[in-house]
């Protein structure tokens, strides 16, 4: 069929017909905003006072210079990569653990997936006052039966403390997907391994770990968007610290405390550019690993 | 054949269209607009919203609102916020004037910016306030209603108003053997400090939560009186050089920061009025420089320190007076439809007679009353029996505090004490207020804190 006929007919607007309002409500809903947003990042926009002129790229030129954004991009990154490695060393360590039967195993199991079911604000909450809050937290509790000074430790500690509470709601997730991947392993090779005298260790090491890359890299793929956007936790904690503030909380404070949206919306976009490339990188590499696998 | 083939999937089409625009239109929800509407009984059904800080003081507010919907008929839906949010909220709210909230509650920092760029309904006027003789707009407190005014005209009716002093715990201090001058200096309070300080008690509760309502206003008041300041002002009045290189900006930040760190509470970093109140009342700090506010909980008829405290001056060092002035208010924007019933409203929170019933219904009693707003109640017999402590010092430091000029050097902007009165404040004090909490909490330099304050500050500085 020719292109015009094939647009002409009526065949192909019955198939197309049902999803024209999902389409137009993700259109309307995601790309008009982004695009009024980059439109909002060539003004000045302020609501108190008011303002609305078109200043061009003098936003973009004011970002360069403005070294507490380097800063938040910076605690982005390291934020993001230490959890993600952290809850995927521990996750693995988990789905090793929970691989074999044992008595209670479906309650383990279950019970180790709760703190990804529970609400970010919560489970921030839990961890500010709960575990780590300084009267009556327990681990200061702990401290002070043993007889060690108690540790502020949201006020000292603000990067790790939001890491911890990071890490211990997403190693479930992570231990999920490995889990997967190691149930996922052919029975009849670890029987060959073992019968030709392999040690677990080497077994661990030569069979398993290959056999679960692609796991890990879905696993990291997926933390690393999620954990890149984390809001609830820094908020809860620590208030925006500056060893805290990632990009996201940074925009926040740009946009919604100092009411500049058009600077804001300027952050905005040239975070959207970086992640765009940075997940372009990804995902490459993560086709890539995944092709080499299904080669060899 | 075919053409009625093409019609079938055609209507089929714009009937699945307009049921879904009909279903998209009808569950837009009413968002919240003053309404006027009618219910099942064709009777006019009367409502409005009101944005409320939720910090302890206004709990009162909600408790005694079903009378006033007897006797008026209008329904108020609350909206409890944190200070931070509520600010972000009325501030967007009022600014592109959508109208979402009918009657908003802000202080002296936001009135007299919205109000001159004609946000908000001037109270003062006849059909408000100015003509309502049992309103008694005179009744108010001077320096409260100049704060919230501005050319004259009153921009928000205030509900209770503070300002800034010290409240101690006679039983210890006299314990360590010591004794708290009635005006005292910050050296004189911060020597008592460190003498009752101990394992169990600490010597003094300071805010040292980030946040320009929180740990900025306590230190903006220290910041004065060492006569320092944030910004210097032009010659139009508008934000000149930022001065928080200046030695008197150091010297206020490093004397606040060690009394906290050495005779201060707990995890400092994370205290605000809340926390701190909380350990005063636990008798776990024996002083607390705080807001006047606060005098009225601790000396409740429920209060376990009640009849134990003294109040002194807000301490000084080079300037006569340091208190802070601030006050919770409600004002009504511009945009608003709806007016008379928001003022109905807003004129029963803030009378004479709520505050009576405010003091006769609740468990505080008279002492808990919304104080430092009308100065018939201050001559209020029940008031000041109950109130006995601490109701002249209240009064004493409201009427000492100077917006104009609260410090050593001239500011820019329309007149704050523990706040400059621009827009860009807010923003950079919250900024700077996070740098001096990690400085609190130790796990940063104050040279690196006060540093990046500097280049802060500095953004908003309009060149001349």
């Amino acid at each position: 069929m020719k292109l015009k006929e094939k647009w002409l007919s009526l065949d192909g607007w019955i198939r197309r017909l049902p999803l024209l309002p999902a389409l137009i409500f993700t259109i309307v809903v995601t790309q008009i905003p982004f695009v009024l947003s980059i439109y909002y990042s060539l003004t000045n926009w302020t609501i108190f006072p008011r303002n609305s002129d078109l200043v061009w790229f003098e936003n973009y030129i004011d970002l360069l210079d403005d070294r507490f954004f380097k800063t938040a991009a910076w605690v982005s990154i390291t934020m993001t990569v230490s959890a993600v490695l952290i809850s995927v060393v521990v996750g693995t360590f988990f789905a090793i653990l929970l691989n074999r039967k044992f008595f209670g195993q479906g309650l383990a199991r279950t019970l180790i997936i709760t703190p990804f079911l529970v609400m970010p604000v919560v489970a921030a909450l839990i961890w500010k006052t709960q575990f780590l809050g300084f009267d009556f937290g327990l681990l200061n509790t702990i401290l002070g039966t043993i007889g060690i000074d108690r540790i502020e430790f949201a006020s000292r500690f603000p990067f790790w403390s939001v890491v911890v509470t990071l890490v211990w709601q997403w190693t479930p997730f992570m231990m999920l997907i490995i889990l997967a991947g190691l149930q996922s392993q052919s029975s009849s090779i670890l029987e060959a391994a073992k019968v030709d005298g392999a040690s677990s260790r080497s077994t661990f090491l030569q069979i398993t770990v290959p056999h679960l890359k692609p796991y890990f890299e879905l696993g990291t793929l997926l933390g690393v968007i999620y954990l890149s956007q984390v809001f609830d936790h820094i908020e809860i904690i620590t208030g925006g610290n500056e060893s805290t503030k990632n990009a996201p909380y940074y925009i926040y404070q740009k946009a919604f405390i100092d009411n500049s949206y058009g600077s804001g919306s300027s952050y905005s976009v040239v975070v959207v550019i970086a992640s765009i490339i940075i997940a372009t990188f990804g995902i490459r590499l993560l086709s890539g690993l995944l092709a080499d696998n299904e080669g060899a | 054949m075919n053409k009625q083939r093409a019609k079938k999937p055609f209507m089929f089409a714009v009937a699945l269209l307009s049921a879904f625009s009909l279903l998209a239109a009808s569950c837009s929800s009413d968002d919240g607009e003053a309404t006027k509407t009618t219910n099942a009984d064709g009777e006019e059904v009367k409502e409005i919203n009101v944005a409320i800080v939720d910090n302890g003081a206004m709990d009162s507010i909600e408790k005694l609102t079903p009378k006033f919907t007897e006797e008026t008929g209008i329904t108020v839906n609350y909206s409890f916020f944190e200070e931070q949010n509520l600010r972000e909220i009325v501030t967007r709210d009022v600014s592109s004037e959508s109208d979402q909230f009918d009657v908003v509650m802000i202080g002296p920092y936001e009135a007299p910016q919205f109000g001159t760029a004609g946000l908000l309904t001037d109270l003062s006027a006849e059909e408000f306030a100015g003509g309502d003789e049992d309103y008694n707009l005179d009744d108010l407190v001077d320096p409260v209603r100049e704060a919230l005014s501005a050319d004259g005209k009153l921009y928000a009716a205030p509900f209770y108003a503070e300002s800034s002093f010290v409240m101690y715990r006679e039983d210890l201090l006299e314990a360590a053997g010591q004794e708290m001058p009635d005006a005292p200096t910050w050296d004189e309070v911060a020597a008592i400090a460190r003498a009752v300080d101990s394992e169990d008690v600490a010597g003094i509760c300071l805010r040292g939560k980030p946040g320009w309502g929180d740990l900025g206003a306590s230190f903006t008041t220290v910041l004065n009186t060492f006569g320092g300041t944030w910004w210097e002002a032009n010659a139009d009045g508008s934000i000149g050089e930022a001065q928080v290189d200046q030695p008197e900006f150091k010297e206020a930040l490093e004397f606040y920061v060690d009394l906290v760190q050495d005779a201060g509470q707990n995890d400092a970093a994370n205290a605000s009025f809340p926390e701190c109140r909380t350990l005063y009342e636990e008798g776990k700090v024996a002083m607390w420089y705080d807001a006047t506010v606060a005098a009225g909980f601790l000396e409740a008829d429920d209060s376990p320190v009640a009849g134990k405290n003294g109040f002194a001056q807000a301490p000084v060092k080079a300037t006569d007076s340091s208190g802070w002035l601030w006050s919770w208010a409600l004002a009504i924007p511009e945009a608003n439809e709806n007016k008379e019933i928001a003022w109905e409203y807003v004129s029963w929170v803030t009378s004479s007679e709520y505050i009576e019933l405010a003091a006769t219904e609740l468990e505080g009693g008279w002492a808990a009353a919304p104080p430092g707003t009308r100065k018939s109640l201050y001559e209020n017999e029940e008031y000041l029996a109950a109130a006995e402590t601490f109701a002249a010092r209240t009064l004493e430091s409201i009427s000492s505090a100077d917006p104009d000029n609260p410090g050593t050097t001239p500011r820019p902007g329309v007149g704050g004490v523990q706040f400059v009165s621009v827009p860009e404040f807010q923003a950079v004090a919250t900024r700077c207020t996070e740098e001096f909490s990690e400085v609190i909490a130790d796990s940063k330099d104050i040279d690196e804190a006060l540093a990046n304050c500097q280049e802060i500050a500095s953004e908003a500085t309009v060149e001349q």
